[in-house]
């Protein structure tokens, strides 16, 4: 090390500078060297250790105050994971005890459903039954006649019911429909139809057919005014054609209190 | 030449010596670092500008590495110890800088 010496001057010259480093480092055990290369090993020390604990220093080096945000995250991160669970198993409660109940409503409602479309005619239908095939030979079955054998038909318990003119259009019969006496045939829901006609009656077969043979009955009446009449029991009748069931404009499903008050 | 011979040593030893740092003197550590750092550049310095001085220099270095620490126990007492921290480090910081600048003119001219 360089003794500070006469020369105080703060000269940038490099050569100079260079020259004192050379010199310091150069050696020599003086006082000033010592106590340099003394602090100089602190230094070295005590920034290798910081940068050792530095590298695996987890929480331990952090201040209290930091810690306690650290501490503030987590507890309110864990409380918001908690309400999302708890959110959650209730969701989950509620889908799985309640799925037999679920799933039985379900079921009972499709079942309603096909039961109501096949009396509103939306679906097809398919059992045993009858057919029924009026030749009008002499042009004297009109509406009147076959809204009779419609209603027989009904009073012995059909459930469904289908009018047609034979290879011809086929109409559902339902709740509404209307038969009008045209020009050669009977027009039903619009559909015009001609003899001969065909009836495709679902219901119990021997009870329909007993019913149109009553005395006095549709079969009587037919062979009365000429046509010729027949009736074929069937273990299974398929009903193809559908209505388009229309929305009711004005009236709606009444409140079920009132409907209990009513019934 | 000695210098960087313990430069080299302190490190090696604190490398192979592994030991744990006091939790006491955990926070005053690195600033106490960057103080030390403070002074072998001003002593450096020095050393270039031959105004070097043993005794100024060990007093420089210890004075630094303690009035860091005080001002980063204090800050701590009175809940600023991370911004005051930051404060200290940034003034060391620009003394080391133009510490270092007055070597690079010394040793480059430029």
């Amino acid at each position: 090390m360089s003794d500070p010496g006469p020369q105080r001057t703060q000269d940038d010259d490099p050569r100079r500078g260079r020259a004192r480093l050379r010199s310091a480092l150069t050696p020599r055990a003086t006082r000033a060297q010592v106590v340099a290369a003394a602090l100089c090993a602190v230094l070295g020390f005590a920034a290798a250790v910081q940068v050792r604990a530095n590298q695996d220093a987890g929480l331990t080096g952090l201040r209290q105050t930091d810690l306690v945000r650290i501490l503030d995250d987590v507890s309110e991160r864990g409380a918001r994971l908690q309400a999302e669970a708890r959110d959650l198993q209730d969701t989950r409660d509620q889908v799985t005890g309640g799925s037999s109940g679920t799933l039985a409503a379900l079921e009972e409602a499709r079942e309603r459903a096909r039961v109501l479309g096949i009396l509103a005619g939306t679906l097809p239908a398919q059992g045993p039954g009858v057919e029924l095939t009026i030749n009008d030979v002499d042009g004297q079955v009109g509406a009147d006649v076959l809204l009779d054998a419609l209603q027989e038909l009904r009073d012995a318990g059909a459930e469904a019911i289908e009018v047609a003119t034979v290879a011809g259009p086929a109409v559902r019969v339902v709740a509404s429909t209307s038969l009008v006496d045209v020009q050669g045939g009977v027009e039903v829901d619009g559909t015009e139809l001609v003899s001969p006609y065909r009836f495709r009656v679902i219901g119990e077969p021997r009870t329909l057919a007993a019913a149109l043979d009553i005395p006095g009955g549709v079969l009587d009446v037919l062979s009365q005014r000429d046509a010729q009449a027949v009736v074929t029991q069937r273990p299974s009748v398929s009903i193809a054609s559908l209505r388009v069931a229309a929305a009711p404009r004005y009236a709606r499903p009444a409140p079920d209190d009132e409907g209990d008050g009513n019934g | 030449m000695i210098a960087a011979i313990g430069l080299v040593l302190g490190i090696v030893a604190g490398l192979f010596l592994e030991p744990t740092v006091p939790l006491w003197l955990q926070p005053y550590l690195p600033i106490a670092v960057v103080a030390a750092l403070d002074a072998v550049f001003g002593g450096l310095r020095a050393l270039l500008d031959g105004i070097f001085d043993d005794r100024v220099f060990v007093v420089s270095f210890v004075g630094n590495v303690l009035v860091a620490a005080v001002i980063v126990y204090l800050g701590d007492q009175l809940g600023v110890g991370s911004q005051l921290s930051t404060g200290v480090v940034v003034v060391l910081g620009i003394r080391i800088f133009s510490n270092a600048a007055a070597i690079r003119r010394h040793l480059f001219s430029a």
